[in-house]
C-alpha cells in the first residue's frame, strides 16, 4: 500500500488554485495588451469582446489578485508571529550552499546531492520572485489604473515608466510559468507527468524520502517523540 | 414587287436625312424633334449680355452665356442640348424659378447622366443628406464646380479650398492661418491637404461622429507615415507609430474595429494638435501645444494636474536623452528577462543531463 504524507494545508491548495486561476485571467486579459500590435493580439482582444471588457476584467482580476496578497502576506505573517507556523519558505545561508553543491553536482564535479527540507532553493526561488513580481505587478499597475492620482505625486514620466515595467514583468512571470513552473511540475523526470501533491496535499512516502530528505526525517523524529509520549495517538501523516 | 417597294422607301429616307443634316441651320428657323440644336442656334440668344429673367423672388437671374468661357472649359466638345436636353424645340417653353437655389436644383440632376460614379458617392455625402431634408443652403454640383465655366476642379489645388470657403467661411479663416493653410495659399505648396483630402469629395462625411474621430489617425497617416514626402520637411514619420502603440491609439485602433459603439472618444492627433488650426511643433507652435496640453488631457482626464502631461512622451522613442527613465525599465528588462529565462533552461537542461547520465 502506498504511503502518503501531508505536505499542503487545505488552505495552502484553495490558495494554489486561486493564484494559478488568477495567473491565467491576468496573463490572457494582459499579455494581449501587452503584444497588441500584433495580429493574434488584435485578434484576442476583440474575440474577448473588445478593448474596453478587456481592460475591465484585466483590473477587476487585478483588485481581486491584490486583496489576495495582501491576504497571504497579512495571514502567512500572523501564523508565523503566532507560533502556528514556521517560516519555512524564507531563504537561509543553507539554500545558497545547497545551490552551488546542485551546480557542482549537475557539473559532476561532485557525486553528493544537497538534501533539502521541506521546500528547496528552487522553490523558495519560485515563491520569492513570484512574490516581488507581484508587487511589482501590483504597484505599477495601480499607478496605471489612478494615473491621475499618481501624478499629482510623482512626476509624469512615471507613467509610461510604469507601463514599460508592468508589460515586461508580466512578460517574465509568463515565461518563467511556462519553462520553470511547467517543467518542474510536468516534464522532470520526478514529476512526470504530473506532479498532483499541490492539488491532492498529499505526496507520496519515495518523493518525500528522495525530495525532502531533512523534512522527512524530522517528521519521523517528531512521530517517535509523539509516539514515545502516548502511544495510541501514533500516525505516520504528520503534518 | 415588295423588293422594289422597300428600295424606294429606303431612298427616300435617306433623302429625307441628307437634306436635314446639309439644310443651314438659322436661329429662327424651328428644329425638328430629335433634332439637337447647335450651339450657335443657343448663342444666338443666350450671347447676348443683357439676357436675363426675373426671379420669383424679385431678384435678376442672367441668362447670358460667355462663349469664350464655355470653350474654354472642359466641356468645350459638349452641345448646350447635352445638358439642356429638355430644350428641343425654338423658341423653347419659358419657365419660372421662386430663387437660385431652385435653379441650380433644376440642373444638378443633369450632371449625373455623365458623371454617375460620383453621384452615387453623393448619396453617402453630408451635403446630400441637408439638402435632402430641405436645407436651401446646401450645395449641388454647381455651387462648388461652377456652371458653364467648369474647370478641372483641382489646378490649381488651392481651387478646391477657396470653393469650401464659401460656405465655409469661419474654419476657412482658421485653416489659411494654420501650417497647411498657410503653405498652400501663401506659398502655392500642393503637398499640403486641402479640405477635400481630409474631409472626401462628393462623399463628405460628418466629421462630429464617433466613427470618424477614431480614423483620424489613419487620416493624419496618409501623408505623416510617407516617408518621401515627410523628409523633405524633416518631420519623423514615427508620430504614427508612437501614438499608436501607446494607451490612446490602442484605444482607437481596437474600437475601431469593433462592432458596437465606442463608449467614449479617444484622444486622437486632432485633440492635441487642432484640427483646422493644426501649427508647426518646432518653435513658437511647440510651446502653444506645450501651455495647450494640460487643458487637453483635462477635457477627460478633469483633475489632471500639471505634472500629468508629460506622461504623454510627446511622440519620442525612449532613450538617454528623451524620458531616461522610461529607458532604463525598457534596458534592465532587455538584460534581466535572457538572464532570468536563460538561467532557468540551463538549470532544466543541466538536470535532465544529470538524470540521463545517473541512469
Amino acid at each position: 500500500m502506498t504511503e502518503y504524507f501531508t505536505r499542503f494545508s487545505s488552505r495552502q491548495r484553495i490558495e494554489h488554485a486561486c493564484v494559478g486561476l488568477l495567473f491565467i485571467v491576468l496573463a490572457v486579459t494582459g499579455l494581449t495588451q501587452e503584444s497588441f500590435p500584433m495580429h493574434w493580439a488584435e485578434w484576442m482582444i476583440l474575440a474577448m469582446g473588445g478593448i474596453d471588457r478587456v481592460r475591465w476584467i484585466h483590473r477587476e482580476a487585478g483588485i481581486v489578485f491584490t486583496v489576495f496578497v495582501i491576504w497571504h502576506l497579512g495571514t502567512g505573517l500572523w501564523q508565523v508571529a503566532t507560533g502556528r507556523a514556521r517560516p519555512s519558505i524564507v531563504p537561509t545561508r543553507k539554500d545558497f550552499k545547497d545551490a552551488i553543491m546542485m551546480l557542482r553536482y549537475y557539473l559532476r564535479l561532485s557525486e553528493e546531492h544537497p538534501r533539502f527540507g521541506r521546500f528547496d532553493y528552487r522553490q523558495k526561488w519560485e515563491y520569492w520572485g513570484m512574490l516581488i513580481g507581484s508587487i511589482v505587478m501590483i504597484v505599477t499597475g495601480f499607478m496605471l489604473y489612478f494615473p491621475v492620482l499618481t501624478t499629482r505625486f510623482l512626476p509624469g514620466e512615471i507613467i509610461p515608466a510604469a507601463m514599460m515595467a508592468h508589460g515586461r514583468e508580466g512578460l517574465l512571470a509568463f515565461l518563467v510559468v511556462i519553462t520553470w513552473h511547467l517543467f518542474n511540475a510536468h516534464l522532470s523526470p520526478e514529476a512526470f507527468p504530473f506532479d498532483p501533491s499541490i492539488f491532492t496535499g498529499k505526496i507520496v512516502r519515495e518523493r518525500m524520502v528522495k525530495e525532502h530528505p531533512l523534512e522527512y526525517e524530522e517528521s519521523l523524529a517528531k512521530s517517535e517523540e509523539e509516539r514515545g509520549a502516548s502511544p495510541s495517538s501514533g500516525t505516520d501523516h504528520p503534518e | 414587287m415588295g423588293r422594289k417597294l422597300t428600295g424606294f422607301v429606303g431612298f427616300v429616307v435617306l433623302l429625307v436625312a441628307a437634306v436635314t443634316v446639309l439644310a443651314p441651320s438659322s436661329a429662327h428657323s424651328a428644329a425638328l424633334p430629335g433634332e439637337a440644336l447647335s450651339n450657335d442656334v443657343c448663342l444666338a440668344c443666350h450671347g447676348d449680355p443683357s439676357a436675363s429673367t426675373k426671379l420669383g423672388n424679385g431678384k435678376t437671374l442672367s441668362l447670358y452665356v460667355d462663349h469664350k468661357a464655355l470653350a474654354g472649359s472642359v466641356h468645350a466638345g459638349l452641345a448646350c442640348t447635352d445638358c439642356h436636353s429638355d430644350i428641343t424645340t425654338i423658341p423653347h417653353a419659358t419657365r419660372t424659378f421662386p430663387d437660385e437655389h431652385a435653379v441650380s436644383l433644376a440642373f444638378y440632376q443633369v450632371c449625373k447622366q455623365c458623371h454617375f460614379a460620383e453621384y452615387s458617392r453623393l448619396l453617402d455625402d453630408v451635403h446630400y443628406a441637408a439638402l435632402a431634408k430641405g436645407n436651401q443652403n446646401a450645395p449641388t454640383c454647381v455651387d462648388c464646380h461652377g456652371s458653364h465655366a467648369i474647370a478641372p476642379p483641382a489646378q490649381p489645388r488651392s481651387r478646391i479650398s477657396k470653393a469650401c470657403a464659401r460656405c465655409h467661411t469661419a474654419i476657412a479663416a482658421e485653416y489659411v492661418k494654420s501650417v497647411h493653410g498657410k503653405a498652400l495659399i501663401e506659398h502655392g505648396n500642393n503637398d499640403v491637404p486641402v479640405c477635400t483630402d481630409c474631409h472626401r469629395a462628393h462623399d463628405t462625411a460628418n466629421p462630429l461622429s464617433a466613427s470618424w474621430h477614431l480614423q483620424i489617425p489613419q487620416l493624419c497617416a496618409s501623408c505623416h507615415a510617407n516617408k518621401q514626402l515627410m523628409a523633405k520637411y524633416g518631420i519623423s514619420t514615427e508620430v504614427l507609430t508612437t501614438y499608436l502603440n501607446d494607451f490612446h491609439g490602442m484605444t482607437a485602433t481596437l474600437e475601431r474595429t469593433e462592432k458596437a459603439r465606442p463608449r467614449e472618444f479617444t484622444a486622437t492627433c486632432t485633440d492635441c494638435h487642432g484640427v483646422h488650426d493644426i501649427q508647426k511643433v518646432n518653435g513658437a507652435g511647440m510651446l502653444a501645444i506645450k501651455e495647450n496640453l494640460l487643458t487637453t488631457c483635462r477635457k477627460c482626464h478633469t483633475d489632471a494636474s500639471a505634472n500629468f502631461p508629460s506622461a504623454w512622451l510627446g511622440h519620442y522613442e525612449p532613450s538617454l536623452r528623451h524620458s531616461p527613465l522610461v529607458y532604463a525599465v525598457k534596458v534592465f528588462y532587455a538584460v534581466f528577462i535572457p538572464f532570468v529565462i536563460g538561467g532557468l533552461v540551463l538549470q532544466i537542461l543541466l538536470h535532465l543531463w544529470r538524470a540521463v547520465v545517473n541512469r
